[in-house]
């Protein structure tokens, strides 16, 4: 492959790498510099391609590489993460102010619902072991086959098999339990809650029905009411849509919060 | 046609039959074994993940509370079982060869699991249970029969990793 071949399929790949190692990661600066360090790999080892798999592929499992240690050296987050974020928020004047003035002044600082479920998935998600996030994200959202995965992961597709059975399984149950657009005995509505904050002139159940996920929700189908979530989360680019700056802004004070939370000592 | 049918039929009912897990046990003056065995249409990379996640049991295993610590070698788990609810037993892994053979216990028992791959896209699951030792004959009775707690324990696993197997969304 020619440079000028990668660096088309790289541009091509970019978005979706950057979006996939921001939902992992939780953390933006780290996104952007793995994606920097995995254009300057690529382009070092690009003799080493044989073209076994898509260019695609492989450009994630060299992201994935490096992103490997560093994931693995942090805490996972507990399941009722949006609990704790809330409190943290609410204590805090500071986080509240900047992301009114965000919400008020920038052109991506729009609040919907569905940005919201988006970030609520990237946030929850963190509540499995590392190997179910990942597979379950690179299957789900970014709609990578079991052996690309494999690839991907260093590991085999039995292995991904297992992590996405149980991957999905937990965040079914998670969803299930929790939130309160598909469920009406959920605990969390913090999805209409900011709403009312941010769009105050809204009815924020009219905006919440505008999503076909909560539409359905009546017909209970837990399976298929993730694949609803999972539509959210492959439509929106949480570094291009209306709603990036203010989600990215939450996003940054959520992961400070839980780098100081006592579950993360 | 009449022969025919019944012939189908009882056919049929030994395959089924073949295809639940049934345990047996043998008892001396001082030890006790029970042993399962089942064929399982499943990668032996699955079924090893199921044996060696530990806070995953609850989900797919009926026999099994809660299993803390990390099932590797050398560690130390802490089981709870249906079989005794009330207690907790404090466990070793001793041996610990990834997708073939696992074992852990105590003083007075050794669990080992077997998992032999048939070559044809299904693996032999054994699992074996040795109790006893000198004071056996003391406190056998206080222990329950294991049984009925390894047939569900086999089919649990057998259901599951099949399930995952054929998962092809």
């Amino acid at each position: 492959m020619e440079v000028s071949t990668l660096t088309t399929e790289f541009e091509r790949c970019r978005p979706a790498l950057k979006s996939y190692l921001l939902r992992i990661t939780a953390n933006k600066q780290d996104a952007e510099d793995i994606v920097q360090e995995t254009w300057i790999r690529a382009e070092r080892s690009l003799e080493n391609f044989k073209g076994d798999s898509s260019v695609k592929t492989w450009l994630f499992a060299i992201a994935q590489n490096i992103a490997r240690d560093h994931l693995r050296s942090l805490k996972r987050w507990p399941e009722d993460v949006g609990d704790i974020f809330r409190e943290a928020g609410m204590k805090d004047p500071d986080f509240m102010r900047e992301a009114m003035a965000i919400r008020h002044t920038s052109p991506q600082g729009q609040f919907e619902i569905r940005e919201h479920i988006a970030f609520c998935f990237t946030c929850v998600s963190r509540s499995l072991p590392l190997e179910q996030q990942l597979a379950l994200m690179l299957k789900e959202v970014y709609e990578f086959t079991a052996k690309e995965i494999a690839t991907i992961m260093e590991t085999n597709e039995a292995m991904v098999k297992y992590y996405l059975h149980t991957g999905r399984g937990k965040m079914i149950d998670v969803f299930d339990r929790r939130c309160a657009l598909i469920n009406k005995e959920g605990v969390c509505h913090q999805c209409t809650e900011l709403n009312g904050i941010f769009n105050p002139k809204q009815n924020a159940q009219e905006e919440a029905v505008k999503i076909q996920m909560v539409r359905d929700a009546a017909k209970k189908d837990k399976e298929h009411l993730f694949d609803l979530r999972m539509v959210v989360m492959k439509e929106l680019d949480p570094f291009t849509s209306a709603a990036a700056e203010l989600q990215l802004h939450h996003l940054e004070f959520d992961r400070k919060v839980m780098e100081q939370h006592p579950t993360q000592a | 046609m009449k022969a025919l049918l019944t012939t189908l039929t009882l056919m049929a009912m030994t395959t089924t039959f073949a295809q639940v897990p049934k345990a047996s046990t043998t008892r001396t003056t001082f030890h006790r074994e029970t042993s399962v065995s089942t064929t399982i249409k499943a990668d032996e990379a699955i079924i090893w993940a199921l044996l060696t996640n530990a806070s995953d049991y609850p989900r797919w295993n009926s026999t099994v509370t809660s299993i803390q610590g990390n099932i590797a070698l050398g560690e130390k788990i802490v089981l709870k079982s249906t079989l005794d609810a009330k207690r907790s037993f404090k466990l070793k892994v001793k041996e610990f060869e990834p997708t073939k053979r696992l074992v852990w216990g105590d003083g007075k028992g050794r669990r080992t699991y077997l998992l032999k791959s048939n070559g044809d896209g299904t693996v032999t699951f054994t699992m074996h249970e040795r109790i006893g030792g000198l004071m056996f004959p003391m406190y056998a009775r206080y222990i329950p029969p294991f049984d009925e707690s390894f047939d569900r324990f086999a089919a649990d696993l057998k259901k599951e990793s099949e399930l995952i197997q054929g998962n092809t969304r």
